[in-house]
């Protein structure tokens, strides 16, 4: 029972970290950017959904506001930053990302604290549920059930409506799909909305998962996140999931092993090394000739 | 339909076609010859809006567009069958032809994949093939196909018979034959002096950049060597 213990808790995990990490690949496949200051939009996203949810009364709204807000910021960090730096060098763009990120720390911190912010009434946090022995707690349900929910509705949007169709064709080949009639412009737009909102899910949902976010929580993300896209393949969304499913599960299962000598992290790092090695070019990438 | 006039495009400061001038007709195919790095390529995307302009004016049907975004031409009613195909290899027949149609109402697009269906019949059949698995001329197709899904009034085709068996060439350009009937214009840009002339009703001839040549499909085939000359390739095929 233990195993299948530890097999939720990577799965779960798994699930956030591709929920965050998919803006990123959304963003890579379309610009050739490694959009460092998602990790950011992560945390924007964490506090308005706490910030929100104590001010109503409800989580539901607390996600609403994190949804409504996050894409905003995504857009503006485009428009504003990115866009006018399209024409360098693509490490120039991410300096820019990096420097981002490290101001919206300082001004998270600035505005809400050292300590953080935590949900004010939040039972849903410590719900745990017993399947035959296998404890599961709510939040890791909601992870999976959200994960599954946003990964099929993007699927879906993407093979079934003509918007989702042109913003593939224009991640395959801009100045083709331009052509056509797909406005590039207003795909970098939907492009960042979509990545930014997904990123805010996650970050509501470790709000919920840890009871806290500090301004150190887009932290992690920023490393983590860009390592599970390189093991992705870059710019694959499928590589992606797999590689946070396989993170998420070598996290889990790690921690019991070697988790005396090393933190989660760190394991992380280690199995993302060891894995980058075997396959340089990721769980999606053409293999090199 | 379509005039240039005193065209000068390129790629940032540098110019790669000067002061050219041409007017198609309406419902014709209208041929751009020329040796390679001529400048052929370049007027199509200068048409397409891909490329700098650096003066002179492109009029379609007397509306100067000159300065219009790619992305709005299409809805002039140009559409682009591009060197190389350039298919969106990751999508399927069916979503490539999608992506044809995306500036026209979605409502039409059923009737219009069932019209390039008819011209073409294998892409039915492949129609939930990924279009980079598809063979050289099948792809060809598709890229034809995804330009018709635009409803264009004016079709620009990029090296046509590049890398394809010559049955292939020949129902390609069959196509176009047909299509020009129902009242389309093409502009056709060729390497395949021979095959051009053979369908073209207007030619003209492009080197470093300049217009060289204009005159009829007949006339160029008319004056034989001299022409082929001027290309510096092959013959075109004796009247």
């Amino acid at each position: 029972m233990y195993y299948i213990d530890l097999a939720v808790t990577g799965i779960s995990f798994g699930c956030m970290y591709a929920m965050m990490s998919v803006g990123l690949t959304l963003v890579y496949g379309l610009l050739r950017i490694l959009h460092v200051a998602h990790a950011a939009v992560f945390a924007l996203g964490a506090y308005a959904t706490v910030l929100a949810a104590n001010a109503t009364g409800s989580l539901a709204l607390g996600f609403l506001a994190a949804i409504i807000v996050t894409p905003l910021f995504g857009m503006a960090i485009y428009r504003l930053l990115y866009e006018p730096l399209l024409g360098y060098r693509p490490d120039v763009p991410m300096i820019a990302s990096v420097g981002l990120l490290v101001l919206m720390q300082d001004a998270f911190r600035v505005v809400f604290g050292e300590q953080g912010v935590t949900f004010r009434r939040n039972a849903f946090s410590f719900t745990t549920f017993d399947f035959y022995g296998v404890t599961v707690s709510a939040v890791q349900i909601a992870l999976v059930v959200t994960a599954a929910i946003v990964f099929l509705g993007l699927h879906l949007f993407t093979t079934r409506t003509r918007i989702g169709v042109g913003w593939r064709a224009t991640v395959s080949k801009p100045r083709i799909a331009a052509s056509f009639g797909v406005d590039p412009i207003k795909v970098r737009y939907l492009n960042f909305a979509i990545g930014s909102a997904l990123a805010a899910i996650a970050g509501g949902l470790v709000a919920l998962l840890n009871n806290l976010v500090d301004p150190a929580i887009g932290f992690v993300v920023s490393y983590k996140a860009l390592a599970i896209i390189v093991l992705g393949g870059l710019g694959s969304v499928r590589g992606t999931l797999i590689a946070s499913l396989v993170l998420g599960l070598v996290e889990a299962y790690g921690t019991i092993f070697i988790g005396a000598w090393l933190d989660r992290d760190a394991i992380a790092f280690l199995a993302l090394i060891i894995l980058l090695m075997i396959r340089p070019q990721g769980f999606a990438g053409a293999r090199a000739a | 339909m379509l005039k240039l006039e005193n065209l000068g495009c390129g790629y940032g400061a540098v110019e790669a076609v000067h002061d050219v001038s041409f007017d198609v007709p309406s419902g014709s195919i209208f041929a751009l010859l020329g040796p390679n790095g001529a400048g052929k390529t370049s007027t199509i995307m200068a048409i397409m809006g891909h490329v700098d302009i650096h003066g002179g004016r492109i009029l379609l049907e007397g509306e100067d567009i000159t300065r219009r975004r790619a992305v709005d031409r299409v809805g002039l009613g140009i559409a682009l069958v591009p060197e190389g195909r350039q298919l969106f290899s990751d999508l399927t027949v069916d979503e490539n032809l999608t992506v044809g149609g995306y500036a026209r109402p979605s409502a039409r697009d059923a009737a219009k994949r069932e019209r390039v269906f008819g011209y073409f019949p294998r892409l039915a059949e492949r129609r939930s093939q990924l279009a980079g698995s598809l063979s050289g001329g099948e792809q060809q197709m598709l890229a034809i196909g995804r330009a018709l899904m635009a409803e264009p009034r004016l079709l620009l085709v990029d090296e046509l018979s590049l890398g394809l068996m010559p049955k292939m060439v020949d129902l390609c350009l069959d196509t176009l034959t047909q299509l020009r009937r129902e009242g389309l214009t093409v502009v056709l840009v060729e390497q395949n002096t021979a095959r051009a002339l053979d369908v073209a009703d207007r030619v003209c001839v492009m080197s470093s950049g300049m217009l060289i040549y204009q005159g009829t499909a007949a006339e160029a085939k008319a004056a034989g060597s001299m022409f082929a000359t001027f290309l510096g390739m092959n013959e075109p095929a004796q009247p």
